[in-house]
């Protein structure tokens, strides 16, 4: 029999700010597209400002507070020192506020939040590392934590070297760095924790079985490889590289994609819940993301570019986020509140513990919102890209109350 | 002589509901079989939905707290396996029926 020790969890009171930080960081990020044109550059100081309130405020957040949680589950081992989430949460919650602000407004400031993030996310990789060491099995996913932290404190220390040059106490080339960076954070961290939970969490949700791994397996080998290429070309100024490691890259993700069909094809649970449809969009935004990216390569048109990256970010990564807290936050409150109580008294299901028509309302707001959004961005259309904006918003409303109310069910 | 059975045993466990699904354990087909001996103690083989699922333990003392309440019951065990592994095939028709598998 294969041991699962469950009784590592954390207690939701370490878990919880980082889920309420992280939808309010979404929020906020939704509040200032409102002030976005559908025409700028990826150097632009306020781009690169709503861009870390978004990863760090909003993804990293939410992926930290979900890691803590699901690392012994998936590491079937108890955290190293699982109270330094009591110290990542302020140092990240801090940082990133700092680094949005310093783009925004203060630059000088900007070294002062990328230390405080560096410094979160040197513990956070430490921490998970020595979790690491503690397990005895080998699985796709464990092997993915240990890649994407590896990733992670690159990406960390590349975009701390930005920081440093961006307030010219560093002479860096910003451009080149800034690809490394957003390489190795998005495609090394962000990328490979989504396809190594992923095999985690999408069949547990729709109760598949049986079905083969070949296809993730050559994902993440190509994952892996393709990122460490593109960071390579990057640090060398070697462009034909990167090119390289997009084309490695682009054929991973479509591994991923195909392993994801096959294990939707033995879905069991039919039933469409704002998880199922999150996964949905998702996945139909990734391809359409994929589709984009690939035409910009060939026409080199701007446009398209930050139409993918929009599919990418709010549509793929956003909506694999907000579809899983759905699932995680009810399941955190109900192992803290109401398990004690199984067999005593009447326990209410998961299901129970939102309200159906505010998701529903979440969800479809959202959806309106990034594609009109990234529409506005292919056409470079005022109207359409504040439409979507103003949809993303109302959604984000939709999704801070829903999350309230999970937190507070049962107190 | 024990007269407790295999099904005052199941009968026991069918109280016993996955939050997340909201089916009891027996017709989610998770109990794969519950042996009674003549001093009236059981050992329970069951499995789980999911290898990493994150109730595991909490489910397992949930099953061992269901037999308790039978009355005269022994020992009791609860052994969770993996093999065979479960699927739907091995749900009753109304979970399948719901959960949209038929």
């Amino acid at each position: 029999m294969k041991a699962i020790s469950s009784d590592f969890a954390p207690p939701l009171k370490l878990i919880s700010p980082f889920f309420s930080a992280g939808v309010v960081f979404y929020l906020l990020s939704m509040v200032a597209l409102l002030f976005f044109e559908p025409t700028f550059i990826y150097q632009q100081m306020d781009v690169a400002g709503w861009i870390h309130l978004f990863m760090l405020g909003f993804v990293m957040m939410i992926i930290f507070g979900a890691m803590a949680q699901l690392v012994p589950v998936v590491l079937e081992a108890g955290h190293a020192v699982v109270d330094v989430y009591y110290v990542i949460f302020p140092l990240l919650l801090t940082g990133a506020s700092l680094m949005v602000i310093g783009f925004w407004v203060v630059p000088q400031i900007l070294p002062y939040g990328g230390l405080l993030v560096l410094v979160a996310m040197i513990i956070f990789a430490t921490e998970n590392i020595a979790t690491l060491k503690k397990t005895t099995i080998s699985t796709l996913t464990i092997k993915t934590v240990a890649w994407s932290n590896g990733y992670l404190l690159l990406g960390i220390l590349t975009g701390f070297a930005i920081a440093l040059g961006f307030s010219g106490q560093l002479n860096i080339n910003i451009s080149l760095m800034l690809k490394a960076h957003v390489y190795a954070v998005i495609g090394g961290y962000v990328v490979l924790t989504i396809i190594g939970l992923s095999l985690i969490l999408i069949p547990m949700f729709s109760l598949a079985h049986g079905f083969k791994e070949d296809a993730i397996q050559k994902a993440f080998k190509l994952v892996v490889t393709g990122v460490a290429i593109v960071f390579i070309g990057a640090i060398f100024s070697q462009e034909w590289l990167m090119y390289v490691g997009y084309a490695i890259n682009t054929i991973g993700v479509l591994f991923y994609i195909w392993q994801i069909y096959i294990i939707a094809k033995l879905t069991v649970r039919k039933e469409l819940d704002v998880w199922a449809k999150s996964m949905i969009f998702a996945f139909g935004t990734f391809i359409f993301a994929i589709i984009l990216g690939i035409i910009y390569l060939l026409s080199a048109k701007e446009s398209i570019l930050h139409a993918s990256v929009w599919f990418l970010l709010l549509g793929f990564i956003s909506s694999m986020i907000t579809g899983h807290l759905y699932k995680i936050v009810p399941f955190l409150v109900w192992f803290e509140r109401f398990a004690p109580l199984v067999g005593k008294e009447k326990v209410p299901m998961l299901h129970e513990m939102y309200s159906k028509e505010g998701a529903s309302m979440m969800f479809n707001f959202t959806v309106a919102g990034v594609v009109l959004g990234g529409f506005g961005l292919l056409f470079e259309s005022d109207i359409l890209f504040k439409a979507g904006a103003s949809f993303l918003l109302t959604g984000a409303i939709f999704l801070f109350i829903g999350m309230r109310k999970m937190l507070a069910y049962g107190k | 002589m024990c007269s407790i059975t295999k099904e005052n045993v199941f009968d026991a466990i069918s109280t016993v509901i996955d939050p997340e699904v909201g089916f009891n354990l027996v017709e989610m087909g998770l109990i794969y079989d519950a042996i009674v001996d003549e001093k009236c103690n059981v050992h329970v083989i069951m499995t789980l939905s999911t290898q990493g699922c994150p109730l595991h333990q909490m489910i397992t003392t949930w099953v061992k707290e269901a037999v308790e309440r039978i009355e005269d019951i022994g020992e009791i065990e609860v052994e969770v396996v993996w093999e065979p592994a479960w699927n739907i095939s091995m749900a009753d028709d109304n979970v399948k029926q719901t959960l949209g598998a038929m």
